[in-house]
C-alpha cells in the first residue's frame, strides 16, 4: 500500500511538471502582459517595472527561476495585487473556497446518492420521475442561472438569507452558493447512483443473494450498493477537486473572498505568477484527490486492490 | 400421471409471461412437475424451452417484466404469491440454487467465505465469527484445497470450477431439501464438468436432498437423472424415468433430440492424398505485462512446437480444453497471426507471406467462426456480408453476377435466398452460422478452418450444421480443420484427430484409435469426461 | 439465454429492417425526445428566421425606451404621449398649446416668442415615439406652427435591455451564436476525437501508449481555465471561440472512439474479413466506423449542450462574444447583474436557454435508449 502511494506521488511529479510547462510557455506566447494597460505606461516606468519583475529576462532563464522558486513553495509576487504575493492570496483565499466547497460536496454526494438510490428502487415510479426531473434541471441549468434565481426567491422577496458575501462565516451566509455550487454535482451523482444501482440490481449475484433467502436490506445495501458505489467514487476525485478549488461563478455572484476568482482575474489581467498559482494549486488538488479515490477504490473493489 | 403421494415440490398449471414492447410472451404456458424427495428430477430443453423460467418463476426471481401464475406447493405450502418475507424462509434454507455462470454468480467484492456464510446467518442466526466453523467445513467437503487459506479469497482469485464449488458449499450450507441446479456444467470443461457431476452426486448419497437438474445436455441426464421432464416452447412434451425416455421415448420431439447426437462416420480420403496444407515447428509467443518504455516482460506461448498435415478431402479434428491453444493454431496456420515456423499451402512456401502477399491465397483459405452473433457485421445486409470475399477477389463481378452468386451460396447452405435483403439480428443462430459458411463457400476455398462452429448452437440445430458441413466437403472435395472442445462432434466429423493442452500436441492419430485406444492418461480423462460421465 | 424471438418465415420479397431503421422506429415511439426535436427546431426557427419577421435589429438602441418591462401592448402608450410630447417641445425649446392624437396621426400646436425653424421638427423625429412629422402650417409669422406626424407604435413583447436594445431580437441573436458554436464547436471536437481515437485503436501497441498517454497529460490541465486562458490570450472573437472549447471537448471524444475501435477490432465479424482478404482501409470504411457511429452520435448530444454551457460560462464572465453581438449566455449574465431592477433581462434568455438544453437532454437520452444494443 505505501510502495503504491509513493509510486503514484513520484508519477504526479512528471505530470505536474509538464503542467507547469505548457501553462507557463502558453501564456507568455500570447500578446500582452501585465503592464499593457488601456493608458500606455511612461516608458521610463514600464521599463522599471520589467526589470522588478525580471520579466526583462530571456524566457529560458524565467522559467528556470520561476521552476526553482516554485519548488520552495515561492511562486512569485502578484502584478496587480501589490500587496501580496501569490502564495499568501491562495493562503488567504483557499479556506473560504474550501470551507463552502466542503459543505457543497457533502450536500451533493449525500443528497445525491439518496436520491439515486430511491429512483432506482422505485424504477419507473412517480418518485424515479421527480427525482430525475430534478436531477435534469440539475445537469442542464448552470450555476449562474441558479445563483441569481435563488438570490431573488430567498434573498430578495423572502429575506431569509443574506444575498451574498462572508459575513461572520455563519451558516446563514453559506446556504444559497453552496446550494448553486452543488446542485449540478448532485444531479449528477443522482444519475450516476441510478443508473449503477439499476444496473447492479441485475447482475447474478444478486440474483443469488435473493435465491439465498436474504432480506431485501442486506441485498441493496450489502450487495447492491456496494458495486454501485464504485462509479459513483470514480467521479468523487474530479468533483471534489473541482468544488474545493472554488468557483469563479458562484464566488462572483456571492461575492465571496475565495480562490475561484483568481484564475479568471489573473487571466484577464495578464497576471502570469497569479495564474500559475492556481493551474499549480488546481493540478495539486486533482492529483491528490485521484490518489485517495484510487485507494478507496481499492479498498471497495478487491480486483483492483494495490498491494 | 405424476403421483403426488411423496411429491415435496407439486407444480401444478405453472404460467410465466414476460411482457414486452412487443406484446407479451408467453415462456412457460401452464406445466405440472413434481419432485420428489430425494430423487434428481433432470429438467430437459433447448434454449427458449422455458426449462429456466420455470425455476426462476418458482423461487421468485424472474426479471421485472416476468408474471408467474398457476401453483407450486412445497410440503403443502403454496410458493407462488407469498411474500418476500415468508418466501425468503423457504429459499435458500429448504430450496437452494446453483446456476450456470460461476463467473457472476458469485459477488466480486466479498469473500467466498462471508458469501457462503451469510445464507447460514440469515437464516439460523449468530454471527459471521461463529459460522465460520461451518464454512470451513462447508469447503473441505466441496473438495476445496486448503479451506483455511481458501476462504479469504475473493471469487476473482479461483478457478471456474472451484467457484462452482463455492456455490455447492453455499447451497448445501442449511441443508436443503431440493437443490436446484440450472445448467451447472455448460460454462465448464468437460473434465470439469465430470467432477462437478460427480460432486453433486455424493452430496446426494450423503445428504439425500432432491436435485433439480436443468440442462440442455442429454449425455449428463442419461448418466444422473432418476426421472426427466422434456420441455419445449414453454410445455412438458414429455415425462418419465430417465431409462423409459431414452429407450422407448413417445413424442417425436424426443426422439429428435435423441437423434440429435452427433452419429455417423466421414469416409476417410486416400492415403496417397495430396498435401494442400501443412505447418512445421509452429510457435506464438504473446509477451505479457509490457509497460510503455519495456520494462519486464514475461513470454506466453500459447502454440508451442506443433507439426500438422492436412490432405485433401481430409478433416483433422483439433480437441483441448480452453486455454490449450487450439483456436490460436488455427489462425495461424492461416497466417493470420505473427507466428513462426515453416508454413506451405499446396506447393508454395508461404512462411515468410506478409498480408499483402497473401491476400490473393485467402479465397483458398477459409475460416468460419465459432459465435454466429459476433462474426456477422451487425450493420450490413446478409447479401453484402457474403458477397464481402468477391469485392477483394472477383472485383470484374458485375452486380447482377454478385447477386447471382449470392442466392446460389444461399441456396446451397439451405436458406431462402430471399433473406438476402435482411440482417443478421433477423435470423436465428443456426441460420446466422449458415450464413457465415455462405461467406466462406462462396469463394469456392479448398480449406476451410472451423472454429467451434457448432459450440453455440442447440443439439437439435447442430446436427443439421455438421450434416450441412459434411455435405459440402463431399461435393467440393474440401479440406477442414475442425476445432472444438465438443469431442462427440470432433468423432463424428474427423478423420484425424490432435490432442492439445498447454499449446502442445498430448497425443494424435486416427479417429477410431485415438477414441477407442487412447494412450495418454489426459486424452483417456478427456474422452472419459465426455462419454461415460 | 432466453431465445425466445421467434424469426418468422421469409416472405419472398421481404426487405429486413436494418438496426438504424429500427432504431428511428424506437426513437420515434419515444415522445419525450420527438417532443424535444419539435422544441429544438422551433427555438432553431424562433433564432434564424426570427429575426427577419422584426423590423428591430440587435443593434438598434431605443433612447426612449431603456429597460422598459416586457408588454404585449405596443409602445408608446397613448396615455402617456401628452407628457413625451411636451418633453419633446421643451427640448425643441416651444411650448405646447394642443396635442391630439387619432389612430396612428398625430396633430400638434407649438408656440414660441420667436418665429419658429420650421426644422425643429428635427426634434420630434429625433424621439423614438413619433415619425414623419410636418408642418402643414404656419402663423403668427412663424411664430405658432401647425405639425402633423405619426405616431411610432413599436413593439416590445420581451422589453428592451439597460440600452434599450430589443430583448426579443436580442435572444434571437444569442440563439444564433449560441447554437452555432455548439454545433461547430462539438463538430471540431467530432473530427479530432473520431481521427484521433480510430487511428489510436485501429494502429494500438506502442502508437496507442504514446498518444493515450498525451490525452492523459492533456486531461490534467484544469481545462476550463485552459479555455479562458486561450480566449483572454488570443482574442475573443467568434471563430475562436469555437475552434478553443472543440480543442477543449474532444479528448472524451477521442477515449470514446478509441475504447469501441478497439472493442470492435476483437470482434469476430472483423476477423472474419481479414481473413476474407480486406485490407486495412477497408476494414475501416466497411467495418469499423459504421459500427461506432452509434455511439458517437449519442455522444454529440452529450458534447452539444455541454458546449453551449462552456460557451455561456465565458460570457458570464465576460470572455464570450463581443458587443454588440451577444449570446445566451452573456444575456443571462446581464440578466443576473440587473435582477433586483429588471428581472426579465434574466427570466427570457434563461427561458430559451434551458429549455433548448431540456431538449437536447431529452433528444439524447431518447436516441441512447434507440441506440442502445442491449435492448435487443
Amino acid at each position: 500500500m505505501i510502495s503504491f502511494v509513493l509510486r503514484r506521488l513520484a508519477s504526479a511529479v512528471p505530470t505536474l511538471f509538464i503542467v507547469v510547462t505548457i501553462s507557463f510557455f502558453l501564456m507568455r506566447f500570447a500578446p500582452g502582459g501585465p503592464f499593457n494597460l488601456e493608458r500606455p505606461l511612461p516608458p521610463t516606468t514600464m521599463e522599471n517595472l520589467m526589470r522588478t519583475y525580471h520579466l526583462d529576462q530571456p524566457l529560458w532563464r524565467q522559467y528556470v527561476t520561476y521552476l526553482s522558486n516554485a519548488v520552495t513553495g515561492d511562486f512569485g509576487p502578484s502584478y496587480i495585487y501589490h500587496d501580496n504575493n501569490v502564495a499568501q492570496l491562495i493562503g488567504k483565499g483557499l479556506p473560504y473556497s474550501m470551507e463552502l466547497g466542503f459543505y457543497a460536496l457533502i450536500l451533493a454526494v449525500v443528497g445525491g446518492v439518496i436520491a439515486g438510490t430511491i429512483a432506482a428502487l422505485r424504477q419507473n415510479s412517480f418518485l424515479d420521475f421527480a427525482v430525475m426531473s430534478v436531477s435534469t434541471i440539475g445537469v442542464t441549468v448552470p450555476n449562474f442561472v441558479v445563483g441569481p434565481v435563488l438570490t431573488l426567491i430567498f434573498a430578495i422577496m423572502l429575506a431569509w438569507l443574506p444575498a451574498g458575501g462572508w459575513g461572520d462565516g455563519s451558516f446563514r451566509f453559506l446556504v444559497l452558493p453552496m446550494i448553486a455550487l452543488a446542485l449540478p454535482q448532485l444531479a449528477v451523482f443522482a444519475r450516476l447512483t441510478r443508473g449503477s444501482m439499476i444496473e447492479a440490481l441485475n447482475t447474478d449475484h444478486i440474483r443469488t443473494a435473493k435465491a439465498y433467502g436474504l432480506p431485501s436490506r442486506a441485498v441493496v445495501i450489502t450487495h447492491a450498493m456496494r458495486g454501485a458505489m464504485l462509479p459513483v467514487v470514480s467521479y468523487l476525485a474530479p468533483c471534489a477537486a473541482a468544488l474545493l478549488t472554488g468557483s469563479a461563478v458562484v464566488e462572483t455572484i456571492f461575492t465571496i473572498p475565495g480562490v475561484g476568482r483568481y484564475f479568471v482575474l489573473g487571466a484577464i489581467n495578464r497576471d502570469y505568477t497569479l495564474v500559475m498559482g492556481t493551474v499549480i494549486l488546481i493540478a495539486i488538488f486533482v492529483i491528490v484527490f485521484n490518489l485517495l479515490v484510487d485507494i478507496l477504490y481499492g479498498l471497495l473493489d478487491p480486483r483492483v486492490r494495490h498491494d | 400421471m405424476a403421483d403426488t403421494t411423496d411429491s415435496i415440490l407439486t407444480v401444478r398449471g405453472l404460467k410465466v409471461d414476460f411482457s414486452t414492447p412487443d406484446g407479451t410472451v408467453e415462456a412457460v404456458k401452464g406445466i405440472d412437475l413434481d419432485v420428489h424427495a430425494g430423487e434428481t428430477l433432470a429438467v430437459v430443453g433447448e434454449s427458449g424451452s422455458g426449462k429456466s423460467q420455470t425455476m426462476m418463476g418458482i423461487m421468485g426471481l424472474l426479471a421485472k417484466n416476468g408474471m408467474v401464475a398457476g401453483s407450486a406447493r412445497y410440503r403443502g405450502q403454496e410458493l407462488i404469491g407469498l411474500p418476500p418475507k415468508a418466501l425468503n424462509e423457504v429459499r435458500g434454507s429448504k430450496i437452494t440454487m446453483i446456476f450456470q455462470e460461476p463467473m457472476t454468480s458469485l459477488d466480486p467484492l466479498y469473500t467466498i467465505g462471508r458469501q457462503i456464510a451469510e445464507p447460514i446467518v440469515h437464516h439460523r442466526g449468530g454471527t459471521f465469527r461463529e459460522a465460520r466453523k461451518r464454512v470451513l467445513e462447508l469447503l473441505e467437503l466441496v473438495g476445496i484445497p486448503e479451506p483455511a487459506r481458501r476462504i479469504d479469497s475473493y471469487p476473482h482469485e479461483l478457478s471456474g470450477g472451484q467457484r462452482q464449488r463455492v456455490m455447492i458449499a453455499m447451497a448445501l450450507a442449511n441443508e436443503p431439501d431440493i437443490l436446484i441446479a440450472d445448467e451447472p456444467t455448460t460454462a465448464l470443461d468437460v473434465t470439469i464438468q465430470a467432477q462437478i457431476l460427480d460432486l453433486l452426486k455424493s452430496l446426494q448419497q450423503r445428504f439425500g436432498m432432491a436435485i433439480v437438474l436443468i440442462t440442455h445436455d442429454l449425455g449428463i441426464v442419461k448418466h444422473f437423472a432418476d426421472r426427466v421432464a422434456v420441455m419445449r416452447r414453454g410445455e412438458v412434451v414429455e415425462q418419465g424415468r430417465t431409462p423409459e425416455i431414452f429407450e422407448r421415448p413417445k413424442s417425436d420431439y424426443t426422439k429428435m433430440l435423441l437423434a440429435a447426437e452427433p452419429s455417423g462416420r466421414k469416409v476417410s480420403p486416400p492415403d496417397h492424398a495430396p498435401i494442400i496444407l501443412e505447418g512445421r515447428d509452429m510457435a506464438v509467443e504473446y509477451a505479457i505485462g509490457k509497460g510503455l518504455f519495456g520494462g519486464s516482460s514475461t513470454v506466453f506461448r500459447a502454440v508451442d512446437g506443433v507439426n500438422l498435415r492436412l490432405r485433401q478431402g481430409q478433416t483433422i479434428g483439433i480437441v483441448g480444453e480452453s486455454g490449450s491453444g487450439k483456436s490460436t493454431l488455427g489462425r495461424a496456420l492461416l497466417r493470420l497471426l505473427p507466428s513462426s515456423g515453416y508454413y506451405r499451402f499446396g506447393t508454395t512456401d508461404i512462411s515468410g507471406f506478409d498480408r499483402s502477399t497473401m491476400r490473393p491465397l485467402r479465397r483458398e483459405l477459409q475460416l468460419v467462426f465459432q459465435d454466429p452473433y459476433g462474426s456477422l457485421s451487425p450493420r450490413l445486409t446478409v447479401g453484402e456480408i457474403i458477397t464481402e470475399g468477391l469485392y477483394v477477389h472477383e472485383p470484374e463481378l458485375s452486380r447482377a453476377e454478385r447477386d447471382r452468386r449470392a442466392i446460389a451460396a444461399l441456396k446451397e447452405v439451405g436458406l431462402d435466398p430471399a433473406s438476402r435483403n435482411r440482417y443478421p439480428h433477423e435470423f436465428s443462430g443456426g441460420q446466422r452460422q449458415r450464413i457465415a459458411i455462405a461467406r466462406a463457400m462462396i469463394l469456392k476455398p479448398k480449406v476451410v478452418i472451423l472454429d467451434e462452429p457448432t459450440s453455440a448452437l442447440d443439439r437439435s440445430v447442430q446436427g443439421q450444421v455438421i450434416e450441412l458441413l459434411r455435405d459440402l466437403q463431399r461435393k467440393h472435395g474440401l479440406s477442414y480443420i475442425f476445432i472444438s472442445h465438443d469431442l462427440s462432434v470432433v468423432k463424428a466429423m474427423s478423420d484425424y484427430v490432435i490432442v492439445m493442452r498447454n499449446g502442445r500436441i498430448v497425443e494424435e492419430g486416427q479417429t477410431d484409435a485415438i477414441f477407442e485406444a487412447p494412450r495418454e492418461p489426459y486424452t483417456k480423462t478427456l474422452i472419459g469426461a465426455a462419454f461415460n460421465v | 439465454m432466453t431465445d425466445i424471438v421467434q424469426i418468422p418465415a421469409a416472405a419472398p420479397e421481404t426487405k429486413g429492417r436494418s438496426l438504424f431503421q429500427l432504431a428511428a422506429l424506437r426513437f420515434r415511439r419515444n415522445r419525450a425526445a420527438m417532443a424535444g426535436c419539435i422544441m429544438l427546431a422551433l427555438i432553431a426557427l424562433f433564432s434564424f428566421v426570427g429575426p427577419f419577421f422584426s423590423p428591430h435589429s440587435y443593434d438598434q438602441v431605443f433612447p426612449s425606451y431603456v429597460s422598459i418591462g416586457p408588454n404585449l401592448e405596443p409602445r408608446p402608450d397613448t396615455s402617456t404621449l401628452q407628457e413625451v410630447m411636451e418633453s419633446v417641445a421643451a427640448r425643441a425649446r416651444v411650448t405646447l398649446k394642443e396635442f391630439n392624437v387619432e389612430g396612428e396621426a398625430f396633430t400638434a400646436t407649438v408656440t414660441s416668442e420667436q418665429p419658429i425653424d420650421p426644422r425643429a421638427t428635427r426634434y420630434f423625429d429625433r424621439a423614438n415615439e413619433f415619425e414623419n412629422t410636418k408642418v402643414v402650417a404656419t402663423e403668427d409669422e412663424g411664430r405658432t406652427l401647425k405639425v402633423e406626424g405619426q405616431v411610432d407604435r413599436e413593439y416590445f413583447p420581451f422589453g428592451t435591455d439597460s440600452n434599450g436594445r430589443d430583448l426579443l431580437v436580442r435572444v434571437m441573436l444569442g440563439g444564433q451564436i449560441s447554437i452555432a458554436v455548439g454545433l461547430l464547436a462539438s463538430l471540431v471536437s467530432l473530427g479530432l476525437g473520431v481521427f484521433y481515437g480510430a487511428t489510436s485503436g485501429y494502429i494500438g501497441g506502442r502508437v496507442d501508449n504514446v498518444m493515450m498517454r498525451f490525452v492523459e497529460i492533456l486531461y490534467s490541465l484544469p481545462f476550463v481555465f485552459l479555455v479562458v486562458v486561450l480566449v483572454v490570450f488570443f482574442g475573443r472573437s467568434f471563430i475562436l471561440i469555437f475552434l478553443v472549447i472543440g480543442a477543449v471537448e474532444w479528448l472524451d471524444m477521442a477515449r470514446i472512439v478509441r475504447g469501441q475501435t478497439l472493442a470492435l477490432k476483437r470482434r469476430e465479424f472483423v476477423g472474419a474479413a481479414q481473413a476474407l482478404g480486406l485490407t486495412d482501409w477497408q476494414i475501416i470504411r466497411r467495418h469499423i466506423i459504421p459500427n461506432t457511429i452509434g455511439p458517437v452520435i449519442v455522444f454529440v448530444t452529450v458534447v452539444v449542450p455541454k458546449v453551449i454551457l462552456l460557451e455561456s460560462f465565458l460570457s458570464f464572465l465576460g470572455l464570450g462574444v463581443q458587443s454588440p453581438l451577444t449570446s445566451w449566455g452573456a444575456l443571462i449574465s446581464e440578466g443576473a447583474n440587473n435582477i433586483q431592477s429588471a428581472p426579465w433581462l434574466l427570466i427570457f434568455p434563461a427561458i430559451f436557454f434551458v429549455v433548448t438544453l431540456f431538449s437536447l437532454n431529452f433528444v439524447g437520452d431518447g436516441l441512447r435508449d434507440a441506440l442502445d444494443p442491449k435492448d435487443r
